[in-house]
């Protein structure tokens, strides 16, 4: 089978033996556009590693920070919330609750931080030579992967401290996690693309997430929100995420088949839409970089 | 209109290259640029109406002055830029040596970047580790291959990127300047590798400032000026044009000396 994936990649090819950056890219180029990303997949897996690398290179404390940077996040976050205002969580330690929502929050946030600048950063790259440039803002993503399952690691730990060990229901952990890759994605390549046409993408990102972090009920459950405000948080697709997280993770309740569906429609629509706004401006790159 | 003939390896057809020499990069500035009907700002031709083909296993050598919009084909060849009129095509895995090296991460180690760069290039795993040991003994970097790249010095660096760009098994090899790195030994090799190249029938278009490598090498010579495609012919010809061009714009400055 894996053969006949090969075959259609490479008639795929065949049929696009044109330039490779159409200035109009069409709906009908998605397929020409997957095969050569498919194609050059072990691009992705090198530049994930050169990110990674890069990333952690010249600090003495190295991948540690991996782990230190949410750990210290939740210490005081859960100091301030849970000691100081005195937010209930739901009859789970503070610190548990906190930590399950802000771990993906954390690699959500990254992840666009750094796919943002993914391409500018390889300014050297892709003026020289061609190849997929979403490659760039999609091993950054991945790079943010690996500090998310560091992170886990503490989790873990954390909850056999607590003595309230995960649920079995988080074995759904991945497929939340998957659906909310797509969505991720979906943001970071277009993101990734605006910022070298307007240098203050980068800002307005960053402000962005800050204001999203506060509307996404991290630091707080959702059943404080008062209810003539509800509708934000339910239009918020990572509401619908760390709601999911919380739920399979500490409360052993399994993801209702609709929310699912709902959460996985959102999330591949937006990955159409971001890498089609992607692939729309990738050919002026090289001019504007 | 289409271009008809399925054999030319590259073909350009009224091929116009825009570029904005930009103003307004911040949304600062833009907006307002905007509301006052302004657009971006002025745009800058480096490519007017050039049309021309390269046949497959051809050698082509393109010369100019400065700013004439020679790497601009090459980027246009290599598929780093898309035209802002016409078309281009390209058949067949093309390989730039513009500017050797780039990608090259300085903490990683020569054999990594080797494996990073290669894959850039288009070469897949197997390609690569096939291929491995050419590349570094092409490079005669045995002794350093393990060390990060940063403490590498100017011409090893070359050397390596050279090494890996024409080890890519390239179909079409795009020059730009580049063939005078490392000491005269190498230099050498790098030309036989050139003319290796140019019995398998690898297409080569080459951009230099040399005449006398033009002449050597290349079959066939585009002269360009002002981004319009000039003059078209065999290196002779063109570059007696070019060296004419080169008095024209000399006698002015003697004249404002006197």
């Amino acid at each position: 089978m894996l053969g006949g994936i090969h075959h259609l990649v490479m008639s795929q090819l065949q049929i696009a033996k044109r330039h490779p950056l159409k200035p109009a890219f069409g709906v009908l180029d998605f397929g020409t556009a997957l095969a050569h990303f498919w194609q050059r997949r072990g691009l992705l897996w090198h530049m994930t590693v050169r990110h990674l690398r890069s990333q952690y290179k010249q600090s003495i404390l190295g991948y540690a920070w991996a782990i230190l940077n949410p750990l210290s996040l939740m210490l005081i976050l859960s100091f301030v919330f849970s000691t100081i205002l005195r937010i209930p969580s739901q009859g789970i330690p503070y610190p548990l609750f906190l930590l399950v929502a802000l771990l993906p929050w954390i690699f959500f946030s990254s992840a666009l931080s750094s796919a943002t600048d993914s391409v500018v950063g390889a300014s050297s790259l892709v003026t020289k030579v061609y190849f997929p440039r979403e490659v760039l803002p999609i091993a950054a993503v991945f790079t943010k992967i690996v500090d998310l399952v560091f992170g886990l690691m503490i989790l873990g730990c954390l909850m056999v401290y607590f003595g309230h060990p995960p649920e079995w229901t988080s074995v759904w952990f991945p497929v939340l996690f998957f659906i909310h890759l797509l969505f991720t994605l979906g943001l970071a390549l277009p993101l990734a693309a605006l910022n070298l046409f307007f240098h203050d993408v980068r800002f307005l990102v960053g402000v962005a997430l800050t204001m999203w972090f506060y509307l996404t009920p991290v630091i707080y459950p959702l059943d404080l929100v008062p209810e003539r405000y509800r509708m934000i948080f339910d239009l918020n697709p990572n509401s619908l995420f760390i709601n999911a997280y919380r739920r399979v993770i500490l409360e052993g309740v399994s993801p209702g088949l609709d929310r699912l569906l709902l959460g996985l429609g959102i999330s591949l629509l937006t990955l159409l839409v971001g890498y089609y706004l992607f692939k729309r401006m990738e050919p002026a790159f090289a001019d504007r970089i | 209109m289409r271009i008809e003939s399925e054999a030319k390896e590259i073909e350009f057809w009224r091929v116009g290259k825009r570029f904005q020499l930009q103003e307004g990069r911040t949304l600062r500035e833009f907006v307002p640029a905007l509301f006052q009907g302004r657009g971006w700002s002025e745009p800058f031709y480096a490519l007017r109406d050039v049309t021309f083909s390269i046949a497959r296993g051809e050698t082509v050598g393109i010369i100019g002055r400065n700013g004439s919009g020679k790497s601009t084909i090459l980027k246009l060849i290599a598929g780093v830029m898309a035209p802002s009129e016409g078309e281009v095509r390209a058949a067949g895995r093309v390989s730039p040596l513009i500017e050797l090296g780039a990608g090259f991460h300085p903490d990683l180690t020569g054999r990594e970047n080797v494996y990073m760069n290669a894959c850039i290039l288009g070469m897949s795993g197997k390609e690569i580790r096939e291929r491995f040991d050419e590349i570094v003994d092409f490079a005669e970097l045995w002794d350093f291959i393990e060390t990060p790249v940063k403490r590498y010095s100017s011409g090893m660096y070359m050397r390596l990127g050279f090494s890996v760009a024409i080890h890519s098994n390239p179909e079409i090899l795009l020059v730009d300047e580049v063939l005078s790195v490392g000491d005269v030994a190498f230099q050498k090799k790098c030309l036989d590798k050139m003319h290796e190249f140019q019995a398998q029938g690898t297409t080569i278009v080459v951009v230099s400032h040399s005449m006398a490598l033009m002449q050597k090498f290349c079959q066939r010579v585009l002269f360009l000026e002002g981004g319009r495609l000039m003059g078209d012919g065999s290196p002779e010809e063109m570059s007696e044009r070019y060296l004419e061009d080169g008095e024209e714009m000399v006698t002015p400055l003697a004249e404002v000396r006197t």
